[in-house]
């Protein structure tokens, strides 16, 4: 009997030590999900860093934050053999004689926080307009989103047209990060905005720039967007066939849909690239052409 | 084990036939034209946030009620109860702005014959914090008292709150500048469109609350609706005008 339990004992012992325990931690990867990571961001990030004037033109928080962040927790993970995981969090090469860091923050890293934007709130104060574009003196969506692309504009990256007003004073202040950064509930990379409309170019419309109009009037669902989360830059196709589908001016999408008839093969290109314009046109295109829905297989 | 089988094949399709089938929602183009007088044109009212309550006119008496008895301090009442300059003030009026953030402030309005004295009190006390001009401008509201930095914005915030309260206020939105702006994904029913706060315009205040009806054969389109100040055929609902009230400190 007592040679069984040693038998047994000696069996678990064998498991404990072969198997590889679930619950060691990654100490190269930095989660601020976890629990003893939750203080208050000024524990960790000083704001502004030290030596903010040699990456940026405002006060920012432009690194990581120093060895005193994580030493005071992690000193025996510092020490562990001559290149300890918990360097490369924020060093390039984990070696007591560089001191290189990746950039802050680091591209490569999934995103640990989501950020809490309510566009309704910014319209109504600060988007009053005289004038789309520039030249002008009235703020609008070009405060934040610049051109990046002529298909794409740009979002903002830093906290530059942030903290023109929010630096201090008016909350969420730059020393209150919670006010915008909430914590993600699983890491995630930036999902990059789809276009359907691939050939739009928004500072087309012809010799008369049409296109060039202030963003709401296309992209109708801003205004009432209180968050981020879930928000689409949505087009609605009404906001093209205003000029493209009109009696006596042009009939771009009425064209497209009648080649369809003719040939349920034809790839509309007008405003589409081919991957979408071999597809059926949505519901929303014939209703604006005054037709029946209809899908390719069902032409003959 | 047949019956087994027919049993299983029952529950499933009673299980499949209580799904709730996608629903159909329908958009409303609001289109907002007006007059500041009669003698101007017929335009859009550009920037002015509107709200979709649900029910009736009738259903909703109470709020309108309200909106229509609430006490309005005008934008250049407020900012001259607060002492703005008359630099300020007009600096606002300008450019129809409510606040300070809807222009950028250039450095024509913080030295020179167009400076705005609250601007340039403003810059010199961020510029003694950075000593770097540029932030110093950029930055300046940051440094504007809370009164006339964001206080009248606050003040109509407040207000709309304590209203929409009442209701069940399900979207806002805000015109373009052309006075378009859309409720989306609406099922069918009555809805009131209402601007809640009136709105500014010439020398009178508006209030709309109209009363709008999204019909199972609107879903799935866009259902236009014209609204004005003055009347015409193609309006759905007109606003009642009342004149500006006088300033308090006039």
């Amino acid at each position: 009997m007592t040679r069984i339990k040693l038998q047994t004992a000696l069996f678990f012992l064998f498991l404990i030590c072969v198997h590889p325990r679930s619950s060691a931690a990654d100490y190269s990867k930095f989660s601020h999900a976890t629990q003893k990571h939750q203080a208050a961001c000024v524990t960790c990030h000083k704001f502004p860093t030290k030596d903010w004037t040699k990456i940026s033109s405002f006060p920012d928080v432009t690194d990581y934050p120093s060895h005193d962040a994580c030493v005071s927790c992690h000193r025996p993970q510092f020490f562990r053999g001559a290149r300890p995981p918990i360097c490369s969090v924020c060093h390039s090469k984990t070696s007591p004689r560089d001191e290189v860091r990746y950039a802050f923050r680091n591209p490569a890293a999934k995103l640990q926080f989501a950020i809490e934007f309510p566009h309704n709130k910014h319209q109504d104060a600060i988007a009053s307009l005289r004038f789309a574009h520039p030249p002008q003196g009235y703020n609008n969506c070009t405060i934040c989103h610049g051109p990046r692309t002529a298909t794409f504009k740009a979002a903002p990256t830093d906290h530059g047209s942030c903290f023109n007003c929010h630096w201090k004073s008016q909350e969420p202040v730059a020393a209150n990060c919670n006010g915008c950064h909430k914590l993600a509930s699983a890491p995630y990379v930036r999902a990059e905005p789809v276009r359907f409309s691939a050939k739009f170019i928004h500072d087309g419309g012809g010799e008369k720039k049409q296109h060039v109009a202030e963003c709401t009037t296309c992209h109708i669902n801003i205004t009432k967007s209180a968050s981020l989360r879930w928000l689409k830059p949505d087009v609605p196709i009404t906001a093209c066939t205003e000029c493209h589908n009109k009696d006596g001016l042009r009939q771009d999408l009425n064209k497209e849909l009648i080649a369809i008839d003719k040939n349920r093969s034809f790839t509309c290109v007008y405003c589409h690239a081919a991957n979408v314009g071999s597809l059926d046109p949505p519901a929303s295109h014939y209703l604006i052409a005054e037709r029946p829905p209809l899908k390719r297989k069902d032409i003959k | 084990m047949r019956l087994a089988f027919v049993t299983v094949l029952l529950v499933v399709t009673v299980v499949l036939a209580q799904q709730p089938a996608a629903q159909q929602t329908g958009v409303l183009r609001l289109r907002v034209r007006v007059k500041a007088d009669d003698a101007a044109p017929l335009k859009g009212l550009a920037r002015k946030r509107f709200f979709l309550i649900p029910g009736t006119l009738e259903q909703n008496r109470a709020l309108i009620t309200s909106i229509e008895q609430q006490p309005l301090t005008t934008r250049d009442c407020y900012y001259k109860q607060h002492h703005a300059s008359a630099q300020l003030i007009s600096w606002l009026q300008e450019g129809d702005c409510e606040s300070v953030y809807c222009r950028s402030i250039g450095n024509e309005f913080v030295t020179g014959p167009k400076a705005v004295p609250e601007f340039a009190s403003a810059f010199a006390a961020n510029h003694t914090v950075f000593g770097n001009d540029l932030i110093a401008l950029q930055w300046l509201t940051n440094y504007l008292s809370p009164d006339l930095r964001d206080g009248f914005y606050k003040d109509r915030q407040r207000t709309l709150q304590t209203l929409l309260n009442q209701s069940g206020m399900i979207q806002s939105v805000m015109t373009d500048q052309k006075g378009s702006a859309y409720f989306t994904d609406l099922g069918p029913g009555t809805y009131v469109i209402s601007n809640v706060i009136p709105t500014e315009l010439g020398q009178t205040l508006v209030t709309w609350n109209c009363e709008v009806h999204i019909k199972p054969e609107d879903l799935a389109t866009e259902k236009p609706y014209l609204i004005s100040n003055r009347k015409d055929k193609t309006v759905k609902c007109v606003g009642i005008e009342k004149p500006k009230p006088t300033c308090a400190t006039d």
